[in-house]
């Protein structure tokens, strides 16, 4: 009769038994080391319950949340995470765009343009962002004060407090007109698609009095013209804002109107997009690189200029190798955007840090802090993911 | 007989192909000169106008932070460690060029220069001296057999300098951890972070990879937790909860700041060497999974004798990039009010009437610091990845 | 490839003999921070007072060229330390920022915070920490440009104010002008130099916190944006900001030496104790009085111990290493222009809030 030894050893034999026992051990200590950490923790205050009395506190940038002290802390933390996600969006937008000019102006054949690109990747992607993000405060600061803002025709204003830029207001039934361009843009598009599909497919086009009806050329005059005739047909439901500087009766000066780009954004945005800019850099850089000669000669030979060479051959190719790096990049930006909170830009960092001053209930806060971010770089990461399907399909 | 003649065809040729090539050519050239001009003269009218007595009065505490004066003569021994294997590894290893070793000792004197002072020449003298004797020592013993057992006293010796650089700080009762500031600081954080992540971000890489769902779960869930949030929020952590958290053995939940800080930033660093390592994983060809195999070795045999030694040799470049990432990071436990490089740089200006208003000066410095180590490493780096024959096709 | 086995062996190894040398060097002597410490004991057993200060704030505490603090809140942390220890020297000063304070006393990083903080209701109940006898009263300001023709606050409808985080200054400007209907814009900032070089560019109307602050930063305002002469402190004060030590809670032996030690130098003063002439005074005490603050014998007759767990005659250490208050009012505050007289700041003889319970 076998032992009991003996059948352990010969059951432990199959690979799938050994996983198991592996992989119980394992689960064992995991778990143990949870409930350490549960008991631990159990004796703190853990609730969120302080984050529905009064904030008390006031917040410069307040963008699209309507935040005054006597909201609660959730409220506050909202605005906050509004203004994170705004900076974040902004940047990754602009970075991308600054990361492929300088990749491709570092492999220009222009002497100065691919040493100036070099010397920019050198020199702020070996720099702390930090250091850049209060440098950029200090350009920012050097601007005008207020008092002798410089003023364009008086629709722009440029101080230290703000760059004041006309923007649109509301006259009623703006909502309702933006969700129906939203459509006609649709529709914009699908008809150039539509167009140029066809003039690739069959090689006809459509002739107005003679001349070819440019695809492109369509979609646009389709949309601008619904958009005229329905501005007035809504009733002129925008009008423009525009910016104003004026002193009132005790000698405050007071920005009203427009848009507010105020010097704490602009320096937190431009630090973000130019650091994180020299890595996307490098990493379009590296997948132009990738791809053979061959491919910009072949585009040379059927007679694309060198900009349609770049833009309808390499950059496309390029794009497949250059998403998931890119995607990593755009997560790092996420994450530090949370040095705002050095220079007063009130970002959901910062927000949370004054809601733990002020309550000194520190730990929930973390935990709040910790689940925002993962949140943000998992929908980012969606996107991402997303789309880089979409793009290697069309390329296989 | 000809005597060497300046191609005047050639130059024109080159110049009209670099700058006029076309009309392109033309108007990037005049916006590349315009963009140039503009930095060259703002850097004149800014450098006309600074005055570094911030900077001068402030070396010490830029470099070591509030390190007593009786405690300084530590930082040199550490510094010619460094600079004693740093040479000798690059002539152990590395075909430098002339221009890029003239480089190095620029990227060295720089700061030298700034920080220079009469009782420090010496210093600064037998640093450079230790450096070159054994950068040339080492480059005679390559011509012998003993390479091998240099190469490997110096492996050894890298991951040695971090306990070694412990020591002397410490021997002999040196200044407490709170004291440690400045540049020290920087490098010290950041060196015992990538050093004691690397274990942990293996084993991390590896459970990643293994087809064990609960193993390849939890790794995933801390991997991915600890890149999802920013480095300030998780330094906040050693503020508050490592202290309540951590058990109360051997004086755990006693531990002053900046050792807390080292052991954030280690398990930062242990997740993003994770992903490197794991992204090296993945470039060994599953043929040498299948010849493994074919050995009849065991998993851990698999990993550790083909796998492992492949993927991390990989991605050695990348751990490079890491450490410099971490490096400049470093800079943000001012959340901690630890007085590293830059949170030093910053205070400064405040400390005397005469320094109010010298925050760019301060800075500046505190950059080019920075930039210094950084360039050095990724050039580093770089010259790694061509030796290793990676991205090369 | 063996090489590499044991190469990740020997750094994981030294990894951890890294750390225990860093822990080795820490005094790991000490009891858990949380729950009802001993705070004196641990100090008395390290030797070294561990003290959080403030490193940005002239006249209160500012780190010199060699590393050293000097400043009006350094020198209470001496004098405690002096009491305890009997060497002013043996303080070890950790710097904290505004929002991170709390956190550092809670954690047992410090012993000792003298970071001029407010003494609040909440603050006491939540942070888990006592106050103890303010140091020094001072009320929440606003400073503005002269030329911007403010003489109230009431006049900065609109403003836009350069605040810090983590400070009772934040909410009380908000109380301030929300409580008036007024509209105004905080920029709020972690750490004073970017708030400085706001203020500087006239980025914000307004530079509001505790008034001692206030004149710290107006006394040293950089030439290049005009002096001090360009700015004044508005004469309404927000708030009440009576700013003192802070010790951990349920810690009443320390707490008591720390609060007992700002008394003593109180009493110093209104007994005209003085740090030149301390030792003549405790050896021929004029009244029992100042033989029991002095802890030495009247008349041949011991005096009373006290019996805070420290050598009796630790306001003798004290006064001769660091002074009375007086004295170290007028050697950190005066160069300020924080003048005394007048002030809630004077001995309680002339009108002031300093006063000190009797030594009894």
């Amino acid at each position: 009769m076998k032992s009991f030894v003996d059948s352990v050893a010969q059951w432990s034999r199959f690979q799938r038994n050994r996983n198991i026992v592996i992989q119980a051990v394992f689960l064992f200590f995991v778990t143990l080391l949870g409930v350490y950490f549960f008991v631990r923790a159990s004796g703190l205050e853990l609730s969120l319950s302080h984050f529905s009395s009064r904030a008390g506190f006031g917040l410069s940038h307040t963008f699209l949340v309507d935040y005054t002290s006597n909201d609660s802390r959730w409220v506050a933390y909202f605005t906050g995470v509004v203004n994170t996600i705004r900076v974040c969006l902004v940047a990754i937008f602009l970075t991308t765009l600054l990361g492929t000019v300088m990749g491709v102006a570092r492999l220009s054949k222009n002497f100065l343009t691919s040493k100036i690109a070099w010397t920019y990747v050198e020199v702020l992607r070996n720099t702390p962002l930090l250091i850049q993000i209060i440098f950029w405060q200090i350009v920012f600061l050097q601007l005008p004060q207020i008092s002798e803002a410089i003023t364009f025709g008086d629709t722009t204003a440029i101080s230290n407090r703000g760059i004041l830029l006309p923007w649109i207001s509301d006259n009623g039934n703006a909502q309702v007109w933006f969700i129906f361009l939203g459509i006609v843009a649709a529709g914009s598009l699908y008809l150039s698609y539509f167009l140029n599909k066809r003039e690739d497919v069959s090689g006809k086009s459509f002739s107005i009095f003679g001349n070819r009806l440019n695809g492109n050329l369509a979609g646009i005059s389709l949309f601008v013209i619904v958009t005229i005739v329905t501005y007035f047909a809504f009733g002129r439901p925008v009008s423009m804002d525009i910016p104003e500087i004026t002193q009132n009766n005790k000698g405050t000066w007071m920005q009203s109107g427009g848009f507010d780009l105020s010097p704490e954004f602009a320096a937190i945005l431009f630090a973000l997009v130019i650091y994180t800019g020299t890595f996307i850099t490098e990493i379009v850089r590296g997948s132009i690189q990738s791809l053979s000669k061959g491919q910009t000669e072949a585009a040379q030979a059927i007679g694309l200029s060198k900009y349609q060479a770049m833009t309808l051959v390499i950059l496309p190719q390029a794009l497949r190798s250059i998403i998931p790096p890119l995607t990593n990049q755009f997560l790092n930006l996420t994450k530090n955007s949370s040095l705002a909170v050095v220079i007063a830009y009130p970002d959901l960092f910062m927000v949370s840090r004054t809601i733990m001053n002020n309550s000194g209930h520190a730990l929930p806060v973390f935990f709040l802090i910790l689940l925002t971010y993962l949140f943000l770089s998992l929908c980012i990461s969606l996107v991402m993911n997303l789309i880089n399907r979409r793009v290697t399909r069309i390329g296989a | 007989m000809t005597t060497p003649r300046i191609n005047f065809k050639e130059i024109k040729d080159w110049t009209i192909d670099n700058f006029f090539g076309s009309k392109l050519g033309i108007l990037l050239t005049l916006f590349s000169a315009l963009v140039i001009t503009y930095f060259v003269l703002s850097m004149i009218s800014f450098l006309s106008s600074a005055e570094w007595e911030v900077v001068t009065t402030n070396r010490r505490l830029l470099l070591l932070g509030r390190l007593p004066e009786e405690d300084t003569w530590r930082a040199w021994p550490i510094l010619w460690l460094f600079c004693s294997i740093f040479c000798s590894s690059i002539g152990a290893w590395g075909n430098p060029k002339k221009r890029e070793l003239l480089l190095l000792l620029l990227a060295f004197l720089m700061p030298a220069a700034i920080f220079f002072t009469l009782p420090y020449i010496v210093h600064i003298f037998a640093t450079v001296l230790i450096g070159s004797v054994a950068y040339i020592s080492s480059k005679i013993i390559r011509r012998t057999s003993y390479i091998e057992i240099l190469k490997k006293a110096l492996v050894s010796l890298w991951i040695l300098i971090i306990p070694l650089s412990f020591t002397i700080l410490i021997v002999g009762g040196g200044p407490q951890s709170n004291l440690w500031g400045g540049f020290l600081l920087n490098i010290l954080l950041a060196s015992v972070a990538v050093v004691a992540g690397f274990p942990l971000g293996i084993l991390m890489a590896v459970g990643r990879a293994t087809k064990l769902p609960v193993i390849k779960t939890v790794c995933t869930v801390y991997i991915e937790t600890v890149r999802g949030a920013p480095l300030v929020g998780w330094l906040l952590l050693a503020w508050f909860v490592l202290p309540k958290f951590l058990p109360d053995l051997f004086g755990l939940n006693d531990l002053s700041v900046v050792i807390r800080a080292m052991i954030v930033l280690s398990f930062f660093a242990s997740a993003y060497i994770a992903e490197v390592i794991r992204g090296g994983l993945q470039s060994i060809s599953k043929g040498q999974l299948e010849a493994a195999d074919a050995l009849n070795l065991g998993y851990i045999d698999r990993m550790r004798i083909i796998v492992l030694p492949q993927a991390i040799r990989v991605v050695i470049p990348a751990i490079v990039s890491q450490f410099i990432g971490l490096f400049k990071d470093t800079s943000l436990v001012f959340i901690l009010a630890l007085t590293d490089l830059l949170q030093v740089g910053r205070i400064i200006p405040e400390q005397d009437p005469k320094f109010f208003g010298k925050q760019l000066e301060a800075l500046l410095v505190v950059a080019s610091l920075f930039w210094v180590v950084s360039v050095v490493l990724s050039n580093l780096s770089s010259k790694i990845e061509k030796n290793l024959g990676i991205g090369t096709r | 490839m063996k090489k590499i086995k044991y190469t990740l062996l020997i750094s994981a190894l030294f990894a951890m003999t890294a750390f225990s040398f860093a822990c080795a060097s820490e005094d790991s002597s000490e009891a858990s921070s949380s729950g009802g410490s001993n705070t004196l004991q641990q100090v008395l057993d390290r030797g070294m007072l561990k003290c959080g200060v403030n490193d940005n704030l002239a006249g209160f505490g500012v780190v010199a060229a060699d590393g050293s603090f000097s400043g009006f809140d350094i020198d209470f942390c001496k004098a405690v330390a002096a009491a305890i220890l009997g060497d002013s020297g043996k303080v070890e000063y950790t710097p904290t920022t505004a929002s991170n304070r709390f956190e550092a006393l809670g954690s047992g990083e410090i012993d000792l915070l003298i970071r001029n903080t407010t003494w609040t209701a909440s603050r006491d109940r939540e942070l888990k920490q006592d106050f103890t006898a303010p140091t020094f009263y001072d009320g929440q300001g606003m400073m503005v440009y002269v030329d911007s023709g403010y003489n109230s606050i009431d006049d900065m409808e609109g403003a836009t104010i350069c605040v810090l985080q983590g400070t009772t200054t934040e909410l009380n400007l908000d109380d301030r002008f929300t409580g008036t209907g007024m509209s105004y814009t905080p920029l709020t900032f972690e750490t004073n130099d970017p708030l400085q070089a706001a203020f500087e560019e006239k980025r914000c109307d307004g530079w509001t916190t505790d008034k001692s602050g206030l004149a710290s930063k107006r006394a040293s305002f950089p030439a290049s944006a005009g002096g001090p002469e360009a700015l004044k402190v508005l004469p309404e004060t927000l708030s009440k900001e009576p700013l003192g030590p802070l010790t951990r809670d349920n810690d009443s032996e320390f707490y008591d030496v720390v609060q007992w030690v700002v008394f003593g130098m109180m009493q110093a003063e209104e007994s005209g104790i003085n740090s030149s002439n301390v030792s003549s005074i405790a050896s021929n005490p004029p009244n029992p009085g100042v033989a029991r603050l002095l802890g030495a014998s009247f008349e041949g007759g011991e005096v009373q111990d006290f019996s805070f767990g420290i050598p009796k005659d630790f306001m003798q250490k004290v006064i001769s290493q660091v002074g009375n208050y007086g004295e170290v009012y007028d050697r950190h505050l005066v160069p300020l222009g924080l003048e005394r007289a007048g002030s809630l700041n004077a001995m309680w003889t002339e009108g002031g809030l300093i006063y000190a319970p009797p030594f009894r």
